[in-house]
């Protein structure tokens, strides 16, 4: 029996490239969950290292050779220095504080999981619609990942929206530059490498501010929250 | 040059394969599962033992339970009898009652015999049986939307919802395989049959009682043939999932292309095969992570319900 497939499957390249796009997306989501500080770290490590991987496929494929460069760079700086530098700051955090519970950022989701995956979604499907209606051709890589690209964009505000704690907000404030590099390998692949290592470099500062900031924010109210955050409050 | 079986043949075998490996599936699970634990575990045949002890026992109904309560076992078990017809057990071509109905139609006759199961339980007036039925039928009621969107996905690859058509179209290519749209839709449906068959991380596949049971607490009044008929349902409810994930998602091959004999058994052999390949990776998954929380199984559902609508986004965007 043959049948006719309504929608083709893509090739191998673009297949790839959303396979892993929708990856990073999946990561994301993920990043609703983690109960443990070490454990985010671990997550935006493997997002980024997804995102090094696109680059390089599409090095190879489209010979590029600046991506190789890139890729090379993005692995070293994200999945490499910046969690390094953040469990740097952020070790002996807890030798103050009050016990081994110090790292852990479980359940500070202002809505249940379940509620805030939905709303995730919601808020992915409005990115993935609205650039699939503004029906953008690359060249390089199919417009299914630059769609996928917005939605993980989209979607890491929430995860700074949803989550009251400063760790998971710095993350998700870091994978945000994910999707961003993501957008840029799909419309931009031959964009500048002076400009692309601006942004990496860009990163390394957050990643230091970020992490005195979440060093600072503990020493004064002796945990991870931002739910105690109420002084302004009216 | 083998004999060629007549079709229809080939159709009843179908169904008796389905409810003969029922239960050594089962069986193999439980033993991989003792041996990963260090347990020397239960004979692989066990499950056909048991079953064998409670159909010669004495069936005793709660004071009060209408027939419904002995025939609900029954009509179950002919709804589980029923879906092997629409499924491609052992052929890659469609059996004329294959086309009875499709994806949807197997799922509402899967669902009605889970239906069937929940009234009877409920007839019990055993406050644990009906928990059980009530969280089954709540849960139940979570993982729909799904299935619904796994269906959708099918129904965009293929242009129908036809498993026989899924199964085609997967065998047709290995790009069909590895397209992102394929592959979260086989997650998802990977992860609302560990539901269905009460596994970790929803439910702890044993027979000791506890506050967690949700699909197991069922049967908890039913005794004699007709415990005996709900276990064996339930092995077969099994079978019959990992048969549409094995057969229609993830490796729709070995099976018969015609209905000789030679043909026919290997399909049969390569099926079983399948199913405890399958059975190895569950137990795995039942050792590997905890239970979860009844109130936290909600957020299991949603990670199912996010790949199976990423699957579709993905293929209205063209690039799935």
């Amino acid at each position: 029996m043959t049948v006719a497939a309504t929608v083709a499957p893509p090739g191998v390249l673009p297949g790839t490239a959303n396979v892993i796009a929708v990856g990073v997306l999946l990561l994301e989501f993920g990043m609703f969950r983690q109960a443990l500080l070490r454990d985010q770290v671990r997550l935006y490590a493997a997002q980024s290292a997804l995102i090094s991987v696109l680059a390089l496929v599409v090095a190879v494929a489209r010979h590029l050779p600046d991506l190789y460069v890139l890729a090379g760079l993005s692995f070293a700086l994200k999945v490499v220095i910046v969690p390094l530098v953040l469990r740097r700051l952020l070790r002996g955090l807890g030798e103050r504080g009050e016990g081994p519970g110090w790292t852990d950022i479980a359940g500070s989701g202002s809505l249940s999981l379940a509620s805030t995956v939905l709303l995730a979604i919601g808020v992915a499907a409005f990115g993935v619609f609205s650039v699939a209606a503004l029906g953008l051709r690359s060249p390089v890589l199919p417009g299914t990942a630059l769609a996928i690209s917005m939605a993980v964009v989209l979607v890491s505000f929430v995860l700074m929206i949803m989550r009251r704690d400063v760790a998971s907000q710095a993350i998700g404030f870091f994978s945000l530059e994910n999707g961003v590099s993501l957008t840029s390998l799909v419309v931009a692949a031959g964009l500048p490498l002076i400009l692309e290592v601006v942004f990496l470099f860009d990163l390394l500062v957050a990643a230091l501010v970020f992490g005195l900031l979440i060093r600072v924010h503990h020493g004064r109210v002796d945990s991870l929250s931002t739910a105690e955050l109420t002084s302004l409050r009216g | 040059m083998s004999p060629v079986l007549p079709i229809p043949l080939v159709q009843a075998l179908q169904v008796a394969t389905i409810a003969a490996a029922a239960p050594v599936v089962s069986g193999v699970i439980a033993k991989v599962e003792a041996r990963l634990q260090g347990r020397a575990g239960p004979r692989i045949l066990q499950p056909y033992y048991d079953l064998g002890k409670l159909f010669r026992k004495e069936a005793l109904a709660p004071e009060g339970a209408s027939w419904v309560f002995l025939a609900a076992p029954l009509a179950a078990m002919t709804c589980y009898l029923t879906v092997p017809l629409l499924i491609p057990v052992l052929t890659t071509f469609g059996l004329p009652l294959g086309y009875m109905g499709d994806i949807l139609g197997g799922g509402f006759i899967l669902a009605l015999a889970s239906f069937l199961v929940a009234v009877a339980a409920l007839e019990t007036g055993s406050p644990y049986a009906q928990l059980g039925a009530s969280r089954a039928k709540t849960f139940g009621a979570i993982t729909e939307p799904v299935i619904l969107f796994v269906v959708f996905a099918v129904a965009l690859i293929t242009g129908t919802d036809l498993p026989y058509a899924l199964a085609a179209t997967v065998r047709s290519s290995a790009s069909q395989i590895v397209r992102p749209a394929h592959l979260l839709a086989a997650a998802a449906l990977f992860m609302v049959i560990l539901y269905e068959t009460g596994r970790i991380p929803v439910e702890t596949h044993t027979g000791t009682n506890e506050f967690g049971m949700i699909e197991e607490a069922r049967p908890f009044e039913h005794s004699g043939p007709y415990f005996a008929v709900l276990k064996w349902g339930s092995a077969m409810k099994q079978l019959i999932l990992y048969t549409i994930l094995i057969n229609v998602f993830v490796a729709p091959w070995g099976l018969a292309a015609s209905a000789q004999l030679g043909a026919v058994a290997l399909a049969i052999v390569a099926l079983v095969a399948k199913a405890c390949g399958l059975g190895v990776v569950v137990a795995f998954i039942d050792n590997t992570f905890a239970k979860l929380r009844l109130f936290k199984i909600t957020e299991f559902a949603s990670a199912a319900f996010l790949l199976a609508v990423l699957g579709v986004f993905t293929l209205y965007l063209g690039g799935g």
